[in-house]
């Protein structure tokens, strides 16, 4: 084998069906090993996007590389690209032993180094002699395990995984996600990973594309996405924020902005994307995360804050967090969260106060698209 | 009496009132008559007559006669040929309606269901008319010069029988099979093929195995009523045609020896029964739900 295998490369992908464009001119570069995951609410098109890399559909326009090798008009089974489906689908005839065998089967593999295999591999996901049982006996994590490991025997280049956790509860979700994780660095298989779960794609992926109506927005590591997203929709899909409509008042070097909020006034923020598009009176929305602002019953001490007030109108008590929910002007609400910390008795804040909010220029983005 | 002891009672009674009335319809007219059958297939039997006793006469009658166990064969041959000209049809149709959801699903579901309405004796007619020495399907032949003498095998043989059985049957074989078909998620046939699997192992692993329970359906439905036909023999099968039903109508309606009829009728009735119990057990229907 010469290098590492598993890089995959599409470019300019293009379906339609009917008269709905699906994916729209979608391009990534994903590095052998790389866990990637393809983030978007449903029908943004990330599942097409993984049924064309799988090749269980053909784009309409567009080209799938494979360690540099084109794989476009390949059928799936050419392919050494295997998935992991939402619902299982295990084969229901067939007992997890056969299930799990089928590939290595197709690939002519003598049947003892099948069973070592098998047995090490259902050991692996702590599902040991389970062999003869069948799908329907099964919990749902137990059949996800199973599918798992079906798709991994034969050690595929790139593994696709269709919101595989999505059928599941919380806590084995969870859990998982964990396995999935310890797996991806044991068997160095590129992952690229479908979720509409933006939790799971920043807690799990290596990079994320997000995506909607069939256009990918934005990649970049979860914290790139997090906090420096390209527009409206990425702030907003990734984590809650606070989105507050505004014209820019004032443009300085380095990409601050005055921005001004009607009902609030004036913010200061930072532009991280397309700056060179910031003039006075553009339209633009500022988005602070809820975790940066700051709630007191006092003004800040020091100066450089953004600064506002508002009512208390609501207060969400989440255990490691307490969500405030405080009414501004003209109808406007902001999500504030503060740590619990509930020795600090000075903190306790109550319905209908009018609290201080207050934070950094650096963590107000302004958002031109 | 308790209040207890009272709910006990007028569940029970409650339970009677519902399964009483099908039970007394199955004991009178089912059971009992079944039963008299059975006790008449050990009597004495000739022409007209009936003596009661205890004699295996009427079976040794039937296991010796070449006639009756050529009746036997040839319904065997018949239904198992028309079973198998059944799928061999049937599988493509209820496949492509299954799997490729064509446009017009439901007309081609609802046009190959349609003839089931029509009367069955007219359909019968219908196609002795068609099949017949002077009929459509010969004096067309004919008049493009394909043959110069009529086709005689048309008409009253197996070939005719079988021909108006799949006719019958063909919807209760395609409408199993395509349900069967249908409840197959695309998501394991895509498993499949990304594991690896060619066309013809994504059919003969995933597709065929799962639709076996539609086969099975399919099987008790068609292949078993099939055994006890004879008014499809009788009016188109001619003398090569003949079936065990005909035998065993023919001695209850114009030999008149019904000891003899109700031992053929056992004599089917118990292979049948080891048949679809081999089904059941080959087919594992409990481990496949």
């Amino acid at each position: 084998m010469d290098g590492p295998r598993g890089g995959l490369r599409v470019e300019n992908l293009y379906k339609r069906f009917g008269r709905d464009v699906a994916v729209d001119g979608v391009s990534f570069d994903i590095k052998p090993g790389e866990f990637f995951s393809l983030l978007g609410p449903s029908g943004c098109g990330k599942t097409t996007t993984l049924r064309i890399i799988g090749g269980l559909l053909t784009p309409d326009a567009g080209r799938v590389y494979l360690n540099d090798e084109d794989i476009t008009f390949l059928p799936p089974e050419k392919r050494d690209i295997n998935i992991v489906f939402q619902h299982y689908a295990l084969f229901p005839h067939l007992t997890v032993y056969d299930n799990v065998a089928f590939g290595p089967r197709r690939q002519g593999w003598p049947e003892d180094r099948i069973k070592a295999e098998v047995g090490r591999l259902l050991e692996m996901v702590h599902l040991q002699g389970y062999e003869h049982k069948y799908p329907r006996e099964l919990s749902g994590g137990e059949q996800q395990r199973v599918a798992l490991i079906r798709a991994l025997i034969t050690r595929p280049q790139v593994l696709l995984l269709d919101e595989p956790l999505g059928a599941l509860d919380l806590k084995i979700r969870q859990q998982l996600q964990l396995e999935l994780i310890n797996i991806q660095d044991a068997f160095h298989i590129t992952f690229i990973y479908v979720t509409h779960d933006q939790s799971e794609a920043l807690a799990m992926g290596d990079r994320i594309a997000v995506m909607n109506e069939g256009r990918i927005l934005q990649i970049g590591d979860p914290r790139t996405i997090y906090e420096n997203p390209i527009n409206r929709f990425v702030a907003y899909f990734i984590g809650n924020t606070n989105l507050l409509e505004g014209r820019v008042a004032e443009v300085r070097p380095g990409g601050m902005a005055r921005v001004h909020i009607p009902g609030i006034g004036d913010v200061w923020g930072m532009c991280r994307h397309h700056c060179e598009r910031l003039r006075v009176g553009l339209d633009v929305a500022v988005s602070v995360r809820p975790e940066k602002i700051n709630i007191s019953r006092t003004p800040p001490s020091e100066p450089g804050y953004n600064t506002i007030t508002g009512l208390v109108q609501d207060i969400i008590y989440l255990g490691v967090s307490i969500e405030y929910i405080i009414r501004l002007e003209q109808g406007l609400t902001l999500r504030v969260f503060q740590q619990n910390l509930a020795d600090d008795a000075r903190q306790v804040i109550t319905w209908d106060e009018i609290v201080w909010l207050y934070w950094l220029p650096a963590h107000a983005l302004v958002l031109i698209d | 009496m308790t209040r207890r002891w009272r709910y006990v009672m007028s569940q029970y009674a409650a339970l009677a009132v519902n399964i009483l009335p099908p039970f007394l319809y199955l004991l009178v007219f089912f059971y009992v008559p079944m039963s008299i059958l059975l006790v008449m297939s050990f009597w004495k039997s000739g022409y007209m007559t009936l003596t009661p006793a205890f004699t295996f006469e009427n079976y040794r009658l039937f296991f010796t006669s070449p006639i009756y166990l050529r009746a036997l064969l040839n319904t065997f041959l018949i239904a198992t040929g028309t079973m198998l000209a059944l799928v061999v049809l049937s599988y493509p149709i209820a496949y492509y309606l299954a799997r490729f959801s064509p446009r017009h699903e439901r007309l081609i579901l609802f046009l190959i269901i349609i003839p089931v309405e029509i009367n069955f004796l007219i359909r019968i007619f219908a196609w002795k008319i068609a099949l017949g020495r002077n009929g459509i399907i010969n004096s067309a032949l004919m008049s493009l010069g394909v043959i110069d003498e009529p086709l005689s095998f048309l008409l009253y043989s197996k070939f005719a029988v079988a021909l108006v059985l799949v006719h019958e049957w063909l919807p209760y074989v395609v409408i199993p099979l395509y349900l069967a078909l249908k409840g197959i998620p695309q998501e394991i046939i895509d498993a499949a093929r990304s594991l690896g699997a060619n066309r013809w192992d994504v059919f003969w692993r995933i597709i065929f195995p799962l639709s076996a329970p539609g086969l099975f359906a399919s099987f008790v439905l068609v292949y078993i009523p099939m055994l006890g036909e004879f008014a499809v023999p009788t009016l188109v099968g001619g003398p090569s045609g003949y079936m065990l039903g005909n035998v065993i109508e023919s001695q209850f309606l114009s030999a008149g020896n019904w000891g003899l009829g109700s031992a053929i009728g056992f004599v089917l009735l118990t292979i049948i029964l080891i048949l679809v119990a081999l089904v059941l057990k080959v087919a594992g229907l409990e481990r496949m739900l």
